[in-house]
Order: structure tokens, then C-alpha cells, then sequence
């Protein structure tokens, strides 16, 4: 068989663009509208938003429905489409502790400032399919709606609470657990990965960039990687928490502070094990890891939060955490990119007739020169054979 | 206590519109001059993390922006998602709370009570949340 340089495929390939859209329709069913993707498949919208790295829920809903649910490919939809906007300016600096919480728990303290309150989980939950989400019908929204008054008047404080919390991290920085907060934190403009492509030894806002944009299967496999045995990473959730963190920008004439609007986001701090403080630590303490994703990504946050803390741990020599493939920036940063990581494998399904046809010259010339050595083996014994028959 | 912007952004878009028609009504259509927009564009999300107090870039947030004159005072109007109407009557009751003398007072009546409505909101869904509080048996 020959190999050849070879061009077109155009009309194939249009064709296979129609095949697409026919199964994604031929079984008749009503196409689905953008609202009840946004609505009902706020998980899917979420990861393609963080991975995306552009907060849009309607354009994360067409980009979920357009890739039929692939979560690496609407992600790269959304993303591919934020290449084309303007960008203007950044946020202020916008603190956790602002979120508007929905749901916010601790593993470290039973009893934390504000109380854990569960909210919108499905942790406590048993893993059996429920039969009653396949049939849902009018009726049975109507319950749900109504469940959700009667919950409203269970909970509903005098105080005028909106979900305003302190920070159970500002609660161990005070007991002296945790390293307290840099006298002078940087205040140097943070490092923009999407501008200037990120090198090693990183800053820390590039590497908290880049894993906030990362893929959550990545970095949870990296995160947990290190927990069971290739690191020595022993995390305890010091808070997460989700609900709505109001965003705001400087006015361009006055430069007040004005908000825009809020977005669903999940913010967590993760301690390590008191061994595995710095060495070079005066006072034993924690360390404190940090996570932050888009919409309602508690185990994206949780990993993120676990990497931070271990390869802080590795850059500062410290007694734990410094083992391990998810120890190694370099290693973990330049590899959890999903869209990156994604484009780099399906590329291998592009026609690489000529570098394959260079291969299999490669590879006659190896089989040549093997059959050679072959011959010449053969014809030595020969000789020797004939030698010693003399 | 809630600011005017923090309740503008946070109202129904009806509401924010009705309150813009209201100043219109009071000028020419020649009496708005747009600088530019409604646009969409991005706004890059900063962060500032728990563990060093620094600020690292979280993601972009597509926003509508609109920025225009009114009687010749600047008018400013941002919000998340894309929704034009919304962005340019922002900007609208941003021109119309500078003008000099303070011809649109009146405003601050109708967006308090915007205000209210948000809290009462805010309040309902907090108690939903709260409603998941954890109350622990000691043994």
C-alpha cells in the first residue's frame, strides 16, 4: 500500500456536519431550549463556564446543548468564542467572604461561627436512581415549588440575614493555626496567562489562573493522587462555600465602586496536617490551600484547593507535600488544561499521511537494515559451519 | 444598606427600564448622545485569595456595557449578561442621579423601593438556605 499526500474531503466533511445534527434530532423529541439547560443543568453549565474561563450561563447553555453534553467540547465552545470579545477592564478585587451564601460547610469545626447550613447538596443522598425525575409533570413542579415555600418559612430569621458569613480561615488565623496574612501581600498586577504564556518558576496568581481554568477530572486525579499515596498531602475542609458573589468596577468618570451584578460562584480553603508545615517555620502551623471556580464546582474547588496547598508545600521545601507528580507546578499546570489537553489528542485524528509516510520509510529502513545484519549473521555461521567441517 | 448601583443591577429589567423612560420623558431625543455600546465585552474577574492576600485573575465575566451623554453629562451602565435595554437605561439613571441640581431626586423613591424588594428577595432565599442549617445532638 502507497501513501500519498492527499487534499479535499470537503463535501464529506459538510455531510458529516448534517449527520451530526441528524442524531441529535432524529428521534423526534422536542429540542431543548437554552433556559432549561441553564436551569436544570447547572452543573454542566458551570464546568463549561470554569473551564471555559468566561462566566456566560446562556452562552455555556447553547455551548453544553451544541456539544451534546461533551463537557470538553462546550467548554472549548465558550472559550473559543471569548477569543472573540474585547475586554475592558478588570473587577475590583473581590473577597470570598462577600459571597451570598447558599450552602457552606466546615469539616475542621462542628460548631463554626454561622453554623453549617447544607443547602442545595445532593451529598446526603443515597445513589439510587429516582424513577419520579422521569416523569416529572406539572403537578409534581407545582409540589416542588410549594416545598420550597413551606422551607422558606422554616428558615426565615428576624435578623434580615442574607447569607453574609465570617471566614472560618479568619477564625484559625486569630487561634494562630494557620500563617497569618502577609504584612505586605503583593500588590504587583497579577499574572494574565491569557495574555503571556506562563513560565516556570510561576507567580502564585498564574498557577491559582491556571488551575481555576483547569479540568476538574485533571485536577481531581492530581488532587487525589497526591491524598492516597503519591504525595503525602492530608487535607481537612477548613470551609467551602457557594452562593453569589456580587461583582463590581471602578466607574470610568468618578471611580466608585459600582456593581454589575452578581455570579454563582464556590470558594474553598483546605488545612494540611500539622506535620506537614514548612520546615524552615518557627511555630508549627497549617497550611492553607485555596479554590475557586465558577457556578456550583465543589469537588473542582476542593482539588484546586488541595494543589494549591501541596505545591506550596513543595516550592517551600516544606516536611510533606513536596512528593509526588502533583508536587511538580511545572508538571501539574502545563498538563490540566483540558481544552489544551483535549486539542492536543484529537489532533491525532487529522491525516498525517506524510509524517506517516516518513515513518514507514523509517520503518523499511529498519526492517533493511535488521534482514542485513540478518544475512550477514547467517552467512558468518555458514563460514564457520564450513570452517570447522574442514 | 444597599447602594444604588448594587440595587439597580440586582432589579428586574422592567423596573430598571421604567425608570429610565421616566427621566426620557423629561428630554428631546437629541438630549442623549451615545459615546458607545450597548455593547459586550468581558470583564476580567479578579480574585483576592485567603492565604496570601494577593489577587489573581479568576475569569472573564461577559458583561453589556453602554456609555452616552445626557444633556451633556457622562452616564455610565454595566451589567452581567448580555441584555442591551438593561445596560443603556443603567447608563441612562446614572447621567440622570449627576445632572447638576439634582433635577431626578425623585428617583431615589422609586429605586429604595426597588431596594426593599430586593432585600425581601434576598431574605426569602437565604431562609430556603437556612433551612438546611445543621442542629447537632452531642453525645
Amino acid at each position: 500500500m502507497g501513501y500519498i499526500a492527499a487534499r479535499g474531503g470537503t463535501t464529506a466533511i459538510l455531510n458529516a456536519e448534517q449527520l451530526v445534527e441528524y442524531l441529535r434530532l432524529q428521534g423526534g423529541s422536542t429540542p431543548l431550549e437554552l433556559i432549561q439547560i441553564r436551569d436544570q443543568l447547572r452543573h454542566a453549565v458551570g464546568r463549561a463556564m470554569n473551564e471555559g474561563a468566561l462566566y456566560a450561563p446562556m452562552l455555556a447553555a447553547l455551548a453544553v446543548k451544541q456539544a451534546e453534553g461533551d463537557s470538553i467540547e462546550a467548554s472549548f465552545l465558550l472559550r473559543a468564542y471569548r477569543s472573540t470579545l474585547s475586554r475592558i477592564m478588570p473587577t475590583l478585587p473581590i473577597s470570598g467572604e462577600t459571597i451570598r451564601c447558599m450552602r457552606r460547610i466546615s469539616a475542621s469545626f462542628k460548631d463554626i461561627p454561622g453554623g453549617q447550613m447544607l443547602g442545595p447538596s445532593q451529598d446526603y443522598q443515597i445513589r439510587l436512581l429516582n424513577n419520579l425525575i422521569a416523569s416529572e409533570t406539572a403537578e409534581s413542579v407545582t409540589a416542588v415549588l410549594a416545598a420550597y415555600e413551606l422551607l422558606v418559612d422554616t428558615g426565615m430569621s428576624a435578623d434580615g440575614a442574607i447569607g453574609h458569613f465570617p471566614k472560618v480561615a479568619d477564625y484559625m488565623r486569630q487561634q494562630q493555626m494557620i500563617a497569618p496574612l502577609p504584612a505586605d501581600p503583593d500588590t504587583s498586577e497579577p499574572y494574565d496567562i491569557t495574555r503571556t504564556a506562563i513560565s516556570f518558576p510561576c507567580p502564585r496568581s498564574a498557577r491559582l489562573q491556571s488551575l481555576a481554568q483547569g479540568d476538574t477530572g485533571c485536577l481531581l486525579t492530581y488532587a487525589y493522587s497526591s491524598v492516597r499515596g503519591y504525595g503525602d498531602a492530608h487535607p481537612t475542609l477548613a470551609e467551602l462555600r457557594f452562593g453569589y458573589l456580587p461583582i463590581q468596577v471602578a466607574h470610568p468618570l468618578t471611580g466608585e465602586a459600582i456593581t454589575i451584578g452578581e455570579i454563582s460562584a464556590t470558594e474553598c480553603e483546605i488545612v494540611s496536617k500539622a506535620h506537614s508545615v514548612a520546615a524552615k517555620q518557627n511555630t508549627p502551623r497549617f497550611n492553607l490551600g485555596y479554590g475557586f471556580t465558577f457556578g456550583h464546582g465543589e469537588v473542582k474547588s476542593i482539588s484546586m484547593a488541595i494543589l494549591d496547598s501541596v505545591l506550596t508545600q513543595a516550592k517551600a521545601k516544606g516536611l510533606s507535600g513536596e512528593s509526588g507528580p502533583a508536587a511538580n507546578e511545572e508538571f501539574v499546570l502545563l498538563h490540566s488544561d483540558g481544552i489544551e489537553a483535549s486539542g492536543f489528542t484529537a489532533h491525532y485524528k487529522l491525516p498525517h499521511y506524510v509524517t506517516f509516510e516518513a515513518d514507514l520509510k523509517v520503518l523499511d529502513r529498519a526492517r533493511e537494515h535488521t534482514t542485513t545484519q540478518s544475512q550477514t549473521r547467517l552467512q558468518e555461521i555458514a563460514t564457520r559451519t564450513q570452517e570447522a567441517s574442514v | 444598606m444597599y447602594s444604588i448601583s448594587h440595587i439597580l443591577s440586582h432589579s428586574p429589567v422592567t423596573a430598571v427600564t421604567a425608570l429610565a423612560e421616566q427621566v426620557l420623558q423629561h428630554y428631546p431625543a437629541n438630549a442623549v448622545t451615545v459615546i458607545s455600546g450597548p455593547r459586550v465585552v468581558m470583564v476580567q474577574l479578579r480574585m483576592r485569595e485567603s492565604v496570601a492576600n494577593s489577587v489573581f485573575n479568576a475569569g472573564e465575566i461577559l458583561v453589556t456595557e453602554t456609555r452616552l451623554e445626557l444633556n451633556g453629562t457622562f452616564g455610565f451602565g454595566m451589567m452581567i449578561g448580555n441584555d442591551p435595554s438593561f445596560a443603556t437605561a443603567l447608563a441612562v439613571i446614572d447621567a440622570a442621579l449627576r445632572l447638576p441640581g439634582d433635577p431626578h431626586a425623585d428617583l431615589h423613591t422609586a429605586i429604595h423601593a426597588l431596594g426593599d424588594q430586593l432585600s425581601t428577595s434576598q431574605r426569602r432565599q437565604f431562609a430556603a438556605a437556612n433551612s438546611t442549617k445543621v442542629e447537632f445532638d452531642v453525645f
